[in-house]
This record gives C-alpha cells, sequence and structure tokens, in this order.
C-alpha cells in the first residue's frame, strides 16, 4: 500500500469517528444558544409587558402574547419557562414553542401572562447539522486527497525519480547512480544513507570479483605446472608400482581441483552476469549438436532416445544455452540405469526431459545445491545443476525436478 | 616447425618448450613483453603461443603487432583467465585459437599442429604413421592403403594419439579432447576403454599392428616402440 493511500485512510477513519461527535455537540450548542436567546427575548418583552402596565395602567399590545389568565391571589408564581408543543392550523402541523409564564397586577387584580416564541425544529436541527457536518466532511476530504496528491507530485517527486533511478541500479554497471539532491531533509539523509551503502557494496563486490578473478587465475598456472610435473612422473620408468599409484592418486585429485576451479568460476562469472550477450539461440540445434556429441554413450549404455523438438529460438548466450542443456542430457545418460530410455520434448514453452533411474538420496530442495551429489557412488563434482540454476536465474527460465514412477524429469520453462 | 612460447611463468614455459622440442621442434621462449616483441620482429616463427596477461603488457598486442607488420604466423592463446571477452577479442585481432589454463600439454601440441597444417599445407598434409594414414580435413584414415571406416569420436582419439605419438596421454586429456573441459562426464573412462577396443579391432581387421599401449592406470601411449 502506498504511503500517502495509508495516510489518507487513517484520517478518513478519523473523521468518520469525529463527524458523530461534531455533530452532538453543535446540536447542543446551537441548542442551548438558541434557548438563550429566546428566553433573553421572552424576559425583555416580560420586563416592557410589566412596565407599560405599571406606568399605563393597562396592557400593551405584544405579538409574543400567547394567554392571559386572571388568578386567584393566594397563588404565588415564580416566573418560569416552558416548551411545548403548539398545534398551528395553517401548516396543519404542531410547532414547538417556548412558554413563559409571569405574573402581573393591575390594581388589586392579578393576572398570569404565558408569553410564547417559536423554536426551531429540533429535526430539522438535527438534519441541517446532519447536512452540513457532512458538506465539511467531503469538503475536507477532498480537500486533503487533492493537496495530498499534488504534494506526492511535487515534495515527493525526487523521491520517486531516485526509487526509479534505484530499480535500474545494477552493479555490472559501471556508471555509478547520482541521486538526486532534495531539500527535504528525511530524504537528503536516506540518500546520503543509499548512497554510501552503494558504494560499501560496490567496493565490496570488485574486491570478491577481483578475488575471484585472482584466484581462479593464480590457480590454473601452479595447476598447470603440477600437472605437466606428474605427466613427466609417470612416463618415468624408475617409478615402482607403489611410488605410480601414488602419483596416479595425486594426478586425478589435481584435475579434480582444477576441475573445481573451472567451474566455480564459472558459476560466479554468471552470477556476476559477465555474460552479456544475447544472441537468438536455436536450441534444436543445440540439443541435436549435443544428442550426436553423445551419440557413442548413448549407444554404450543401451539407452533408448525418444526426441520430439520444435524449431525453437531463446535469447540468451550461446555458450550458456550449450552448457544448460549439456548438463540436463549428460544427467539423463548418467542417472539412467542399462536400457533404459531417454525422453525428450521442446516447444516453445518448455524443454522436458524424463529418463529412467533410480531415486535420488539427496532431497529434491538441495539437488540444485553446489557439491550436491544424487548419488554418492558415481564420482562427479555435483556443480553441474547448480551452474544450471545459476543460468536459469540470469535468464528468468524456471528448472523443476521431479520423481515420480521410476521416472526423473527435468522441466524447463523459458518464460516464467 | 619453429615456435616462440610467450608465458611470464618459468616452470609451464620449461614445461611447454620440453614437450614441444620432443616433438622435433625448434623452440624460442620468450618471459616478457620487450623480449617477446624484439624476438617477433627479429625471427621468422611459424607458430606464436602467447600468453594474455605478461608482467610488463599485454600479449593481446603482441598479436596486434604482428598483423599490423603483416608477419605471417599462427597464433594460439593461452590464458587462465577464461575471459569470454579476451577469447572473443583474441580471436577477433587474429588469433587462430584459443586454450585456457591449465591445459593438457598434448592438447596444445595437438591445436599447434593442426594450425599448423592449416597455415603451411592450407589442410592438404596427410600424417602418416607407418601403415596408418590420416587426412585431418577430410576425416579420413587409411590402413594399408585400405579406408578405414571409424565413428566420430574413433576419429577423434587416433588423430590425438598420432599427433601425439610416444607419449603418454592420461584418460583425463583424452576426455577433456574429446568432449571439453566444461563438461563433466561420468564413465567417460569407460567409454574411452570402448572407443580404444573398438578402434584396435578395426585397425586390425585392416591389418594394422596395435600401437595402443595401457600405461598403468593412468593412460595411453601410441607407439611404435617396445
Amino acid at each position: 500500500m502506498k504511503l500517502l493511500t495509508r495516510i489518507n485512510r487513517f484520517y478518513l477513519i478519523f473523521l468518520l469517528l469525529l463527524s458523530p461527535i461534531m455533530i452532538a455537540v453543535d446540536y447542543y450548542l446551537i441548542r442551548y444558544f438558541v434557548f438563550t436567546e429566546v428566553n433573553e427575548i421572552l424576559e425583555h418583552e416580560s420586563e416592557r409587558i410589566k412596565y407599560h402596565l405599571q406606568s399605563t395602567g393597562e396592557l400593551p399590545y405584544s405579538r409574543y402574547i400567547y394567554e392571559i389568565t386572571p388568578i386567584d391571589k393566594a397563588i404565588p408564581l415564580i416566573p418560569r419557562f416552558r416548551d411545548t408543543m403548539i398545534f398551528d392550523a395553517y401548516s396543519n402541523k404542531s410547532i414547538p414553542y417556548r412558554k413563559h409564564e409571569f405574573i402581573v397586577e393591575a390594581g388589586d387584580q392579578k393576572m398570569k401572562v404565558t408569553l410564547k416564541h417559536v423554536l426551531m425544529e429540533v429535526r430539522k436541527l438535527i438534519f441541517w447539522l446532519f447536512i452540513s457536518t457532512a458538506l465539511i466532511f467531503i469538503l475536507m476530504t477532498i480537500g486533503m486527497f487533492s493537496i495530498n496528491h499534488k504534494l506526492s507530485r511535487w515534495a515527493w517527486q525526487p523521491f520517486y525519480r531516485n526509487l526509479s533511478k534505484l530499480k535500474n541500479y545494477d552493479i555490472n554497471q559501471k556508471n555509478p547512480v547520482h541521486l538526486d539532491t532534495s531539500d527535504i531533509s528525511e530524504f537528503e539523509a536516506l540518500n546520503q544513507v543509499i548512497t554510501s551503502l552503494m558504494n560499501q557494496v560496490e567496493k565490496d563486490f570488485r574486491n570478491l570479483k577481483e578475488f575471484n578473478e585472482n584466484i581462479s587465475h593464480e590457480m590454473q598456472t601452479p595447476l598447470a605446472i603440477i600437472r605437466n610435473k606428474m605427466v613427466l612422473l609417470l612416463e618415468n620408468q624408475s617409478l615402482g608400482e607403489k611410488e605410480l599409484r601414488w602419483v596416479q592418486a595425486a594426478y586425478q585429485e589435481v584435475n579434480k581441483l582444477s576441475k573445481i576451479g573451472k567451474s566455480l568460476t564459472l558459476i560466479s562469472r554468471i552470477e556476476n552476469q559477465e555474460f552479456t550477450r544475447l544472441d537468438s539461440v536455436d536450441i534444436r540445434a543445440t540439443i541435436d549438436n549435443i544428442i550426436s556429441n553423445m551419440e557413442e554413450i548413448l549407444q554404450f549404455k543401451n539407452l533408448q532416445l525418444t526426441v520430439k523438438l520444435d524449431p525453437v529460438k531463446v535469447k540468451c548466450d550461446p555458450i550458456l544455452a550449450n552448457i544448460l542443456f549439456t548438463n540436463l542430457i549428460k544427467n539423463a545418460i548418467q542417472h539412467n540405469q542399462e536400457g533404459g530410455y531417454i525422453w525428450m520434448r521442446l516447444d516453445e514453452e518448455q524443454f522436458e526431459i524424463k529418463n529412467t533411474g533410480e531415486v535420488l538420496k539427496t532431497e529434491t530442495a538441495h539437488l540444485f545445491n553446489r557439491f550436491q551429489r544424487g548419488n554418492t557412488t558415481t564420482d562427479t563434482l555435483g556443480l553441474g545443476l547448480a551452474i544450471n540454476q545459476k543460468i536459469c536465474e540470469l535468464y528468468g527460465f524456471q528448472l523443476d525436478y521431479r520423481h515420480e514412477e521410476g521416472e526423473h524429469k527435468f522441466s524447463l520453462l523459458f518464460d516464467s | 616447425m619453429k615456435i616462440l612460447v610467450i608465458e611470464d611463468n618459468v616452470e609451464l614455459l620449461h614445461d611447454i618448450k620440453g614437450f614441444l622440442e620432443r616433438e622435433g621442434n625448434v623452440c624460442e621462449i620468450a618471459q616478457d613483453y620487450e623480449t617477446a616483441y624484439m624476438k617477433v620482429g627479429i625471427f621468422p616463427y611459424d607458430i606464436l603461443v602467447v600468453d594474455i596477461t605478461l608482467p610488463d603488457g599485454n600479449g593481446l598486442d603482441i598479436i596486434k603487432e604482428t598483423k599490423k607488420e603483416n608477419i605471417d604466423v599462427g597464433i594460439i592463446i593461452i590464458s587462465a583467465k577464461n575471459a569470454l571477452e579476451d577469447k572473443i577479442e583474441g580471436l577477433d585481432i587474429g588469433a587462430d585459437d584459443y586454450l585456457t589454463k591449465p591445459f593438457y600439454l598434448p592438447e596444445l601440441n595437438a591445436r599447434i599442429n593442426a594450425l599448423y597444417r592449416r597455415k603451411v599445407y592450407r589442410g592438404c598434409k596427410e600424417i602418416i604413421f607407418n601403415e596408418i594414414k590420416i587426412k585431418p580435413e577430410r576425416h579420413e584414415v587409411f590402413v594399408n592403403g585400405h579406408p578405414l571406416s571409424l565413428t566420430k569420436k574413433e576419429f577423434d582419439i587416433l588423430h590425438f594419439f598420432v599427433a601425439n605419438k610416444n607419449r603418454l596421454l592420461t584418460k583425463e586429456a583424452i576426455a577433456e579432447h574429446l568432449w571439453g573441459d566444461h563438461i563433466e562426464m561420468v564413465d567417460s573412462f569407460k567409454f574411452i576403454y570402448t572407443h580404444l577396443a573398438n578402434l584396435r579391432k578395426k585397425i586390425a581387421g585392416l591389418g594394422g599392428k596395435d600401437y595402443i599401449k595401457s600405461i598403468y592406470r593412468v593412460g595411453y601411449k601410441f607407439t611404435d616402440r617396445e
């Protein structure tokens, strides 16, 4: 969820909670002021009437007078206010009135005067209050959203610009990202943190890359020398059987070391995205080529091959494509049984390869890890699938493995 | 043939020199860019073996120099970097082949021979070993004048053997020659064994001698010596 949406949502909830309270407070306040005002009018009128009566001895005309009743002398009456409904014949409905009763004396006769003043209808009051509050609420919401929208376009602009720059950030790109400066201190602080982080990451990345390159480079020449010397030793007639066996064992390990070095270098080169070529690689031709290269091995293991390949072109590096499919096909040959079969199918969406073979001892989840061998008896390095995984990550392919009914199945989705 | 090996590691340099000289080549060495640059300018060579990383320069510059000066020489790059850009650039500026360290010396030897044949004989040269005659570019083999029908891998093995006759070829070197170095093939030694068995049978079928000697458990030697 966007930050702005979230903030707006909180404002909205706050306003929704606030509005009934606002309506109630408004209602009572307005009522209070209206009543006070009406009371004042009526009291003022009563004063006028009393004064007029005293000075002239007659009741003056007043449009507020509701009724005048002569009363018994004995009953004392304090002036009081009352609310009442009076039926109005013209509009055919009851209308709320404020009444004010008080006693006046004209000579020796006492009279109870009742004054009235129309009141606003409470329902109407609440209705209009609600309408006005709702209006305020809507206007505030619209105002808030448009202000925030404007703000996000204006104040957040450097933030979004930098964000899109960072999205396109690629550590392999030689040119560094320059973030736009901002006069908003939070953004500026963020920029500085990100810039220093990027510098650190770049430095570490460069160091690591250099280390990798150095180690693979510096390791290979000594390995080549060791290997050459061992061949000389093996060719030497004077060594005994036992010594020859030692040299031979060491020779094999040196070869393994060299292969590990090459494979790990390959993995880190894929990770470093050093394979930048994007050719339209003819996958069918690649697979055909690999199969013909392994024809004799297939015959040797007496494997039956069923192949159905559509002409498919995929954008990738031809060298990596060759490694990827070679590893898959090679696996299908290796983890197969005498007289088994291999089934391959290639179409626009995916490449599937199935082969007979025993259940692997490794869990599927670990299968793509480095140095993970499906079968402990074979003498492989266990780097093939790790390399494949890296290639798939690079191009966004998806490589899945399943084992069912004595069949290994790898499927490679080109567009996942 | 006359070969100049440019490589900064003395030990490796002498390994290469020793191996190539035993094949009957004249092999000169250069340990740095200066020496190499001077030697290439003065003496005619058939083949240059160039390491890209030199203490005082880049091997690629030597290649550029030979091309600029129109020196007709076959060039093989040897590099530990295995960096694709180097390989592409190297081949672009006129190198003929590229080997990644660590390579097997018989592989280098086979590549040098193949390059030399392409350069000097325009590929028409036949390789003859006693009764066996190989026409590499046409993938044809004759034993006592009769054509020998071989599979591609059998041909590759025989060609590799003859190019490195009298040398110990380890199984690893043969496997890498046949399947390349990125492929980690189980049972490859068994396949080699099977291919060799078939090869022996086929050669014997045309009256050829068995020159393939198994050396202990490490590999094979193609030789007519006892």
